[in-house]
């Protein structure tokens, strides 16, 4: 059985089925990128923060630009060799086509990359910091130590120790782990630091799970006198026992050891006393329900019937029910420095808690976020004293970076080179935007650092030809470069002025959300795009033998698709890159 | 004259390119079959299993608006795991979170993994490459692929109630920041019912996608010799305008689907508002400025056509079912075709009346106003023709001809109800109240699937060579429609006097509070809570009689009445000219198409419908001729 036209137009049509497919495919497609540019005009619309602006370094773009219009060009060669019959030459064609696609992506992986070590944090006075962490220890008494120093590479001891200066260290005295919600990861984590540290935390306090009713007597002194039986012949070993008749119950003694293990079951246990419960408490109301509707004289509406008698299966429920703790605590003999990501864990008064509901003990010690700066944005700052009515020149003049005497030094020559540039702009009748006056971003710095090497004063002209050119950190600020590591000032933010803080990732905001989701299912395209004309390339000779004019329909469609690909990314470009 | 098998022989013909059947083997041909008639039944039953286990969810809900201070009664909910219950249950009765998972799953199951899959993907792959006379679709193996992803986002979506967090609870819009915070609590977000949700949601939404190309791809290039447009079976024009729709409307709400789950997993703001506070995750660690207003535009881009989705399929089988069983042609069949243009077109520009009450400004709300009251008229256009069809024909009431007649009044009355609501003034009053509930299950459920139901049994010969049970389903038939009404009228009724459409309790805590200005629904509300388990038995014996048509649907392959002929209901398009069941490749002989696809009781031919097939006899007046034969 044959499809018809499958590789031979339809007169009346004067298309084969794949080329229709492939268009109506791409008009789908245009809705789907469509939606997405037009979230991008709402988000940019409607921020309430300042958009940034020309953010991306221009030049693997621009070159990813010329990459995918040229391999457009080279698809159209392969397949016109395909329709002159010319294996070899479509081969080569497409290879090139091919190797334009691996080449863009190799640079959307640079330039993600980038990105992916890129932090950025935002005081709680709307100052934003960009630039690199430092690595960070905890020394001998738990204290954070930050390296500044560029010093040699880190021997293989030290990297294991080290981690980025942007965590929270907690002076951890007890942990509570609920049952069912504790993450084994983070479990494995606060085991693995601890020991690091010479600590076990071990149980608070004797744990009794009764696994089924029949287990735990209802008679108080009697249920104690089996607690002390239990204490008495198990406490040494510190062991977990299964006790009762089926073994259904768990007794875990004072002072075990935290292991993922332990918690699994506990865990079990629970859970299982949960479910006998459940099923406990269903059938009893059932049948006060019924003994309700049975004793009703006047024969009420359900609803009315609720509301005039309170059923309550609590009372029914002596000796049926199982018990069991739904989480478990477990102590340091004293405190013990734990350091978690800054983005894993709230740290509160006394007890700081992570995304399982775990919950740490101890008082939160002093954090400092260790980080060398490449740029400074005061953008948001001037928006919301302009918001406030307030000036925004004095608002900068009282922020706390203000104290750094570096930046000082940095804001100093930044306010007298944007005077120059307002008196430049001024004769063509215009002003500087407010990129120019509240952002420094790290070409200035080293411009700065150029001209403080060479003695310049502040406000002179040729300041910003020291600025570095588009090649210099072809994929955005680079640390590895000494010249930058000095220029780059570094600066120690206390935890409690970390407003917000994430690497340049879709957390960041929403222009980078946006540029990540963007350019990320453009990537997905690129490669499922060069997959499918790789194939054509490689495995397709075959068919080429027995139907050379169908393969060169499957070209075409495969070309259509690429040229799609390539047109999303001209309108990717400037509306990311250039706007 | 009457069966294909016999024109076959009279035409003379000899299809020298027939196929030769071969044997497949069992799991080529049930399982990974890439023919289009085992893929529709594949669809249809995986669909009518979703819709079984939506109904499901539903009658939980309907017991906790009823009867919210008691456990689930044992035949709910004896197959549920014990640890299940203990989890989700309190003490046994339906708790708000529960009854949240259970109402947004049910939307979700019924429109996208029900209803959807049946009405398009099932009787649109079963039905339209045989009335086109195609031997398969364009894509085979696309169409396959369709299959195997939507059922994968549906199993996605099942499991999802098996996770610690259970499924997705936040309606079936999934509104952000709702959505968006709702699981943010589970550590691995992949393992959270709401990014689960969206993962299914990708999966149905590609599915769909592949669907539509291939549907679209087959009507417009597989056409057979003299099939011009204005010949095709009115039926075909609706899956091609539904195929459009599916095509175009469904990549905003992947759009929106791949933005929150960059919101679960990569932490963006892309629908989280800046300082947004919710008692559940404190203030938000996030970047914020993002907007729930652009989550809801892109999703309602997609939700109102795929109304028209759940719609179209149910009027294409109706509209086929109609000129069979009263012997005449579809009245105004070209205006019919028309209307569906126009419908799915406008369906396009009046999303936003779902969102009168987001503060969007009157002037967004006033052109929304007019093109909602504007796609009326298609609408209109579309059941008036089928009414005027009844018309002085000799109607025949056999089962697809009961439900079929059911839709018309069924369809009109969710028609009707939603005209109030197309003005912002009225919605300001009804918006988010049961009597939306109503209106749209009024369309969707007595409505389409009365139209699906006049379908199965409809084709049920062709697809088996058997007839269903005439018994059993006046059985199925005149209690669902009775239990129908009985359940969605009085939320008309309940929706004016207030009830809103989320009260897990149905309103119960209304009843011991008298009005003041703050609560001022507190006496309507409790004059009309009787009606809570009026509404929710009429949901369980409407369960209950579902079960004859299930009965008669399994059993009647083996034991239903045979067919007479290929063609049992003297039908005129192409698709009663094949073998029953169709084999492998559809058609025996050579297709042509020789006239329009209603031709019954025409005075210059004897016997009451010529079919599109037959050749016209030489001493006959030309036929109007196709334009172009296609070779």
């Amino acid at each position: 059985m044959e499809i018809p036209y499958t590789f031979t137009a339809r007169k009346d049509t004067g298309l084969f089925n794949s080329k229709i497919g492939i268009w109506l495919f791409l008009a789908s497609e245009v809705m789907l990128f469509g939606g997405l540019f037009s979230g991008y005009v709402f988000l940019r619309l409607y921020a309430d923060y300042p958009w940034p602006e020309r953010a991306l370094p221009v030049l693997p773009g621009l070159i990813n630009t010329f990459v995918l219009i040229g391999s457009s060009v080279t698809v159209v060669f392969a397949w016109a060799s395909l329709k002159m019959r010319q294996w070899g030459r479509f081969q080569f064609f497409m290879g090139i086509t091919i190797f334009c696609a691996v080449i863009f992506m190799v640079l959307k992986g640079l330039e993600y990359n980038a990105k992916w070590h890129h932090q950025a944090v935002r005081l709680d006075d709307f100052t934003i910091l960009e630039g690199h962490t430092h690595k960070a220890e905890l020394d001998e008494r738990g204290h954070l130590h930050i390296h500044h120093e560029h010093g040699a590479e880190p021997t293989e001891e030290e990297k294991k120790r080290q981690f980025p200066a942007n965590v929270v260290v907690v002076e951890a005295e007890e942990i509570n782990f609920t049952l069912v919600r504790a993450h084994d990861p983070y479990v494995k984590d606060i085991l693995a630091k601890a020991k690091e540290r010479g600590a076990v935390p071990v149980l608070a306090d004797n744990a009794f799970f009764y696994g089924s009713p029949k287990d735990l007597p209802i008679d108080a002194a009697e249920r104690k006198k089996l607690e002390d039986q239990l204490i008495k012949s198990h406490a040494s070993g510190k062991e977990a026992v299964r006790f009762g008749d089926k073994k259904d119950s768990l007794y875990i003694p004072k002072d075990t050891q935290l292991t993922v293990d332990l918690l699994d079951r506990a865990e079990d246990v629970y859970l299982e006393a949960r479910a006998i419960n459940g099923e406990v408490r269903t059938k009893v109301l059932r049948k006060l329900w019924k003994d309700a509707r049975e004793a009703d004289k006047e024969d009420l509406p359900n609803f009315k019937l609720a509301e005039g008698i309170q059923i309550d299966p609590e009372e029914h429920l002596t000796g049926l029910v199982a018990e069991a703790p739904s989480a478990l605590t477990f102590t340091f003999e004293k405190p013990v420095a734990l350091h978690f990501k800054r983005s894993l864990i709230r740290e509160g008064e006394g007890s700081s808690k992570l995304k399982d509901d775990t919950i740490i003990k101890g008082a939160v010690a002093s954090s400092p976020m260790g980080l060398a700066v490449d740029a400074v944005d005061l953008r948001w700052v001037a928006q919301r004293a302009h918001e406030q009515g307030k000036d925004p020149k004095t608002v900068i003049e009282g922020l706390w970076i203000m104290e750094n005497p570096e930046f000082k030094e940095i804001w100093e020559r930044h306010s007298a080179q944007l005077a120059i540039l307002t008196e430049e702009l001024k004769k063509d009748g215009r002003e500087p935007t407010e990129n120019d006056k509240y952002r420094i971003d790290w070409q200035d710095l080293v411009a700065f650092h150029r001209a403080h090497e060479k003695h310049l004063e502040p406000g002179s002209p040729e300041v910003a030809d020291l600025r570095p050119g588009m090649f210099e950190g072809i994929t955005g600020p680079n640390h590895k470069i000494e010249e930058n590591q000095h220029a780059f000032f570094s600066i120690d933010i206390p935890n409690e002025k970390v407003g917000f803080e994430s690497l340049f990732t879709p957390k960041w905001n929403n222009y980078y959300a946006i540029y990540f989701t963007l350019t990320g299912l453009h990537g997905l395209h690129v490669v499922g795009g060069a997959l499918v004309l790789a194939y054509y390339m490689f495995f397709s000779k075959g068919l080429y033998r027995r139907n050379p004019e169908w393969l060169a329909n499957r070209v075409e469609i495969g070309g259509l698709f690429w040229h799609f690909v390539d047109l999303v990314w001209i309108f990717l470009f400037p509306i990311l890159y250039l706007m | 004259m009457s069966s294909a098998s016999e024109a076959h022989a009279s035409d003379g013909h000899h299809d020298d390119h027939g196929d030769h059947h071969h044997e497949l083997p069992f799991w080529k041909k049930y399982i990974f079959s890439t023919d289009h008639k085992m893929i529709g039944i594949q669809y249809g039953i995986t669909a009518l299993l979703f819709l079984a286990f939506g109904f499901y969810l539903m009658m939980v809900m309907r017991w906790s608006i009823a009867y919210p201070h008691e456990p689930l009664p044992g035949w709910m909910s004896w197959f549920l795991s014990d640890d299940w219950k203990a989890r989700w249950l309190q003490d046994g009765k339906v708790t708000g979170e529960t009854y949240n998972m259970f109402g947004a799953m049910h939307g979700t199951i019924m429109v996208f993994l029900g209803i959807v899959p049946l009405g398009f993907a099932a009787f649109g792959n079963f039905v339209t490459p045989l009335q086109i006379g195609a031997i398969d679709m364009a894509f085979p193996k696309l169409n396959m692929a369709s299959y195997w992803l939507y059922l994968l986002g549906g199993l996605v979506m099942i499991g999802s109630f098996f996770v610690e967090s259970g499924a997705a609870k936040s309606g079936w819009t999934n509104y952000s920041p709702l959505a968006g915070f709702a699981d943010s609590q589970i550590v691995n977000q992949f393992l959270a019912g709401q990014t689960q949700w969206l993962l299914g949601m990708v999966f149905l939404i590609s599915s769909s996608l592949l669907g539509a190309v291939n549907f679209l791809t087959t009507i417009i290039n597989l056409r057979a010799r003299g099939l011009t447009w204005m010949r095709l079976p009115f039926f075909v024009w609706a899956m091609l305008v539904t195929g459009f729709l599916l095509l175009l409307a469904f990549p905003p709400l992947e759009v929106a689907a791949l933005m929150q789950l960059m919101d679960r997993t990569a932490g963006s703001s892309f629908f989280m508002p800046s300082g947004l506070y919710t008692k559940t995750a404190g203030l938000l660690e996030a970047s914020g400025s993002g907007s729930p207003l652009l989550y809801q535009h892109l999703f309602w881009f997609l939700g109102h056509p795929e109304v028209y989705v759940l719609l179209l399929p149910a009027i294409a089988c109706v509209a086929e079912i109609i000129p069979t069983n009263t012997r005449k042609p579809l009245w105004g069949y070209k205006s019919m075709v028309y209307a569906v243009i126009v419908l799915g077109f406008l369906s396009f520009i009046v999303w936003a009346h779902h969102m009168y009450l987001t503060g969007m400004g009157p002037v967004v709300s006033n052109f929304f106003q007019t093109t909602t009251v504007l796609i009326s008229i298609p609408s209109v256009i579309l059941l008036t023709s089928m009414l005027i069809s009844l018309w002085g024909g000799s109607i025949r009431f056999n089962q697809p001809m009961l439900w079929a007649a059911a839709f018309i009044p069924m369809f009109g009355i969710g028609g009707l109800t939603g005209l109030p609501l197309a003005f912002n003034l009225v919605d300001l009053h009804l918006h988010d109240t049961y009597y939306v509930i109503g209106h749209f299950h009024y369309v969707v459920a007595p409505g389409v699937l009365f139209g699906l139901f006049a379908g199965i049994y409809h084709w049920y010969p062709k697809i088996t060579g058997r007839h269903m049970s005439n018994f059993l389903g006046h059985l199925h038939f005149w209690p669902s429609l009775i239990f129908m009404n009985l359940l969605f009228f009085p939320m008309l009724v309940q929706g004016m006097a207030g009830f809103h459409r989320r009260w897990y309790n149905g309103g119960d805590a209304y009843l011991s509070k008298a009005s003041d200005s703050v609560n001022i629904f507190g006496n309507t509300v409790a004059e009309w809570l009787w009606l809570n388990p009026v509404m929710s038995w009429a949901a369980w014996l409407l369960a209950a009689a579902q079960i004859p048509f299930f009965i008669n649907f399994w059993t009647s392959i083996w034991w239903g009445k045979k067919i007479k002929n290929d063609n049992p209901w003297d039908a005129t398009t192409l698709e009663w000219s094949t073998p029953t069941p169709p084999p492998h490749g559809n058609f025996t002989y050579d297709v042509n198409v020789y006239r329009g696809p209603y031709e019954y009781s025409r005075e210059d031919h004897e016997g009451d419908f010529y079919p599109q097939w037959e050749a016209p006899k030489r001493d006959e007046p030309a036929e109007e001729p196709a334009k172009k034969p296609v070779a």
